[in-house]
């Protein structure tokens, strides 16, 4: 994958020949300083973005040149983001943060059970019903983990999920991405922090826009 | 200085869509305000600019054709003339010019002096014969110019030199045509006169103020002069202005309303950009701007906004409604403002600029109390989480339209003033389109008037009983109806009906207190009348009949009339005749439900009359009607685009606020559909109980309100009914959907990644 951000004489290359190939039930971290471009790596496995140059594909379905329709498809069925700052939305409780995917036309059937079973298992059934300002970090990011999780996808990509989290909640939080893998889904996740990533089953370094 | 100049226009570049929606908001409220005041400045001074203009007389006396020697020494020696003027006025007279002819001219053989009437184009009558002036609304009608031919009865073709205009009465077509000759050229066609006869004085007083005694002096000396009528200057005023009132008194009330949206949609739009920019706002104290530059700073960037969206809202509102409150000048034969109407938009311009600069400057200066950095750590959003809490107790709505409904309730003062903007819009849309239909209703159905009768004939009051045994006809009886004076101020004409037996039969309008009337020595009055001489039950009206003679009734009954303004007397034909034996008759029919007019038509001719149709309020007045209904549907849009915009408005600053919201969403899989459905269920949440909250506010509110304001003229049913209802939420719906969809497209054209940055 090749990527570049800007235009003119301010274009410069994020990515330049970035290949990466993730395992179901495979937990990879990939290593960088900040501004090296593993967020962006993030944004263009996840159908966030495009790549300039290359071809992505997410459990045998391609992503590149498809319609903004059908990738928005495919992130809903197949891909599951757990963003660095949480990103719930303020006016839903914690539960209903989670439930927001299962209501979105298109979702797998089962949402609300699977939405009930992933909140229980977080353990965050006590605080469901709390506004995201009433929890604590930790209990934010499980909502967070359990939103990316409820419609059961194949890749799970967590962008520096232990980021605001002080070191007991970010164990708990790689102790629950290694559960993922187990239950056979491929999650990548980019770190700045190196003992983080050490927790990961192969850990890529970003460096010079290219992984090592 | 030049700093704070940089930082702003820096500013204004960097935010193009949020400066352009915000420039779209203030020209529209500038063009919302400016079009109200262009009608109401227009149509409130009319009268008194073009009576200035035209130099029209204080009083005009009309009186049987004189010699000019018997008046002429009468007048002149009033107390505190100051001027007077003589003509000799004849009417139906056949006129034809530019493809058209009327057999209704009235001509006016003015003599030297002064002459109470403006010249618009050409020149005044000189001395050559065969020269004409003629009035404005005839120009315009036929085509005439300075320089046109007009064929006249008797005078043969002459030349029209000029178009006048004078503010005394209503223009053609809603009334006569009227032409202007010299005497001289009239002493040309048919010889001279020594002492030649005036049937028209004019007289300007040295002081207004004391016009009424000029008034009971020439009462007092006018013995001898038979049919002599008076009106005055005020009179006059009364009369066209008040034909107008509702007009004005509406456009000011949507004056008042449109500044008060303005306010609302523009202060809550510079407040969010502020409240987004409190961070920066702190960053750029903490690096050393002091509060005055960084006030200073967006109070200039408002002002770069403000002042080329205020100059463009006002022009645009001024042009929109210049051309229909102009022809409706013109049929009041009134002239334009002009350059009169620069302060009051000068005013509009100020007031639309200034607005949303304090909007903008005020919460920045206010944020200057707090140190630096608790804006840069968001004060201001700590307090706004508080709110965010209590808002999840709200009844859950589910699904992506239940989340957009809950993003625009989150903000409940934003959403408030959207309310009441949408709300009053939709309240004043709705009574404009009320008022329009009532305005047809009143203009094409004589019955909306109270009439029920169909036919009126020209016959004498013993053919009634003939008429009534046609076929078809129900009743038939004769008529009576003069125009009299009030006795006291002399200024307010009436129509004075009167029925042989129950007039009911034949005009019904409503009793809006009292009771009808019985006997000869008793009236029902119209409202107009009532409100104009502070009439009640019980009042005596004392009228000044044609005759000279004064009549007198006990008020029985006020009715709700809009003929004639409502200055109409209904009374006893016995008690009118008794007083005026000379007054017009006619025979009034009223016909049985599915009759056959044909037949009738040929019985009454048998009879030797030719039936003429009963007109509606205006008859011929369908100019005025249709510049009136022009300006409310100028209004209208004008309101409906406001509404538009508060829309977009309403869903643009909630998909900015909540652009992470709507990245987290897509990144979850939402495509652009869902996000569609996120903005209608935010639109919805303003849209339904604001549509809800117009319908009541016009139905309970101002439709009563404005009824009541029109009480000097009738009972005007002015609440909405379902078809305009289902009109207006129709168009609400259709504009809630292109908000939704345009801003769906802004949103969804960002990317995910940007749109999560926030």
């Amino acid at each position: 994958m090749t990527k570049s951000v800007g235009t003119g004489r301010a274009a410069h290359r994020v990515l330049a020949g970035v290949d990466i190939e993730v395992e179901a039930g495979e937990l990879v971290a990939v290593l960088g300083r900040s501004g090296s471009g593993k967020s962006t790596l993030l944004h263009l496995l996840g159908a966030l973005d495009r790549p300039d140059g290359g071809e992505i594909t997410v459990g045998g379905e391609r992503l590149t040149g498809r319609s903004e329709r059908s990738l928005a498809r495919i992130r809903l069925r197949r891909i599951g983001f757990v963003f660095q700052s949480f990103q719930l939305v303020a006016e839903c409780s914690g539960e209903e943060n989670v439930l927001l995917p299962t209501r979105l036309p298109g979702a797998p059937r089962g949402g609300a059970a699977r939405a009930r079973e992933l909140i229980v298992k977080l353990g965050v059934d006590p605080v469901a019903e709390r506004s995201p300002h009433e929890l604590s970090g930790g209990e934010q990011q499980r909502f967070a983990i359990a939103r990316a999780l409820v419609n059961d996808p194949v890749l799970v990509l967590a962008d520096e999920p232990t980021g605001n989290l002080d070191t007991t909640a970010a164990g708990d939080v790689l102790r629950l991405l290694r559960d993922m893998t187990e239950r056979g889904r491929a999650v990548v996740m980019v770190t700045h922090e190196p003992e983080i990533a050490a927790a990961a089953d192969r850990v890529l370094e970003m460096a010079d826009c290219r992984l090592g | 200085m030049r700093g704070v100049w940089q930082e702003a226009l820096r500013g204004v570049a960097q935010r193009r869509g949020r400066t352009l929606l915000t420039a779209m908001g203030i020209a529209l409220a500038a063009a919302m305000l400016a079009t109200a005041v262009v009608v109401a400045y227009s149509l409130h001074t009319g009268f008194d600019r073009s009576a200035t203009r035209a130099d029209l007389p204080d009083v005009i006396a009309r009186f049987d054709e004189q010699p000019l020697s018997r008046v002429e020494p009468r007048i002149r020696a009033l107390p505190g003339l100051a001027a007077a003027s003589f003509r000799f006025e004849v009417t139906n007279i056949s006129i034809a010019g530019g493809g058209h002819s009327s057999r209704h001219a009235s001509v006016e053989v003015i003599g030297p002096g002064r002459r109470g009437f403006a010249i618009l184009a050409g020149r005044p009558l000189g001395a050559r014969n065969g020269e004409v002036l003629i009035e404005q609304g005839l120009a315009r009608s036929w085509g005439l110019h300075p320089g046109s031919t007009l064929h006249m009865q008797a005078l043969g073709a002459v030349r029209v030199v000029g178009i006048s205009e004078s503010p005394d009465n209503v223009a053609f077509p809603l009334a006569a045509p009227r032409v202007y000759v010299s005497r001289r050229s009239t002493e040309a066609r048919f010889g001279h006169e020594a002492d030649p006869d005036v049937n028209t004085a004019e007289l300007w007083v040295k002081d207004p103020g004391r016009l009424d005694e000029v008034l009971v002096q020439a009462r007092a000396t006018s013995y001898g002069i038979r049919g002599l009528r008076f009106v005055t200057r005020a009179g006059v005023k009364i009369l066209l202005d008040e034909a107008a009132g509702i007009v004005i008194a509406l456009l000011v009330a949507l004056s008042a309303i449109a500044l008060l949206t303005a306010s609302v949609m523009l202060a809550s739009s510079a407040r969010a950009e502020v409240q987004r920019r409190l961070a920066g706002i702190g960053l750029r104290r903490a690096l050393g701007a002091t509060r005055t530059h960084v006030t200073l700073a967006q109070a200039v960037e408002a002002l770069i906004v403000g002042v080329p969206a205020s100059a463009a809202g006002v022009l645009a509102g001024t042009l929109l409604a210049r051309g229909p409150t102009d022809r409706l000048l013109e049929v009041l034969n009134e002239i334009p403002p002009g350059s009169a109407l620069f302060w009051p938009l000068a005013a509009c311009f100020a007031l639309t600029t200034a607005i949303p600069l304090l909007a903008a400057a005020w919460p920045v200066w206010r944020s200057g109390s707090r140190p630096p950095i608790a804006l840069m750590t968001g004060l201001e959003l700590r307090a706004r989480r508080i709110k965010e809490g209590r808002s999840h107790r709200l009844p859950r709505r589910r699904g992506t339209f239940g989340l957009g409904s809950r993003l625009v309730t989150a903000r409940r003062v934003r959403l408030l003033s959207t309310l009441t903007v949408l709300g009053t819009s939709v309240a004043f849309i709705l009574l404009m389109l009320a008022l329009a239909s009532e305005l047809g209703e009143l203009a094409s159905n004589p019955a909306a008037l109270g009439k029920r009768y169909q036919l009126t004939a020209a016959l004498p009051a013993s053919s009634a009983p003939s008429v009534a045994a046609l076929a078809g006809v129900a009743a038939a009886a004769p008529r009576y109806e003069v125009q009299a004076l009030d006795s006291y101020s002399l200024g307010e004409t009436i129509d004075v009906i009167g029925y042989p037996g129950d007039h009911t039969v034949f005009e019904a309008p409503s009793l809006a207190s009292g009771r009808r009337l019985h006997g000869p020595h008793e009236t029902e009055v119209g409202l107009g009348l009532a409100e104009v001489l502070g009439l009640r039950v019980g009042s005596t009206l004392a009228a000044e009949l044609p005759s000279g003679r004064e009549a007198r009734f006990r008020v029985a009954g006020i009715v709700n009339s809009l003929q004639h303004d409502g200055r109409v007397a209904y009374v006893s034909a016995a008690g009118l005749l008794a007083d005026e034996p000379a007054a017009a008759e006619q025979i009034a029919i009223r016909l049985r439900p599915n009759a056959d007019r044909a037949a009738v038509t040929a019985g009454l001719q048998a009879l030797g009359a030719t039936p003429v149709k009963t007109s509606a309020a205006v008859g011929t007045g369908q100019t005025l009607i249709d510049a009136l209904t022009a300006i409310l549907r100028v209004v209208a849009i004008v309101n409906g685009l406001v509404c538009l915009y508060a829309l977009i408005q309403a869903l643009v600053l909630t998909a900015r606020e909540r652009r992470a919201t709507i990245g987290v969403l897509r990144a979850c899989g939402a495509g652009a559909g869902a996000v569609r459905v996120l903005l209608a269920g935010a639109a919805a949440t303003v849209v339904l109980p604001a549509a809800l909250a117009g319908v009541l506010l016009e139905r309970l509110v101002l439709g009563p309100a404005l009824a009541r304001l029109a009480a000097g003229y009738a009972s005007l049913p002015l609440g909405a009914g379902a078809s305009e209802i289902a009109i207006v939420l129709a168009g609400f719906a259709i504009f809630a959907a292109v908000a939704v969809i345009w801003v769906a497209r802004l949103s969804v054209a960002e990317t995910i990644v940007g749109a999560l940055r926030g």
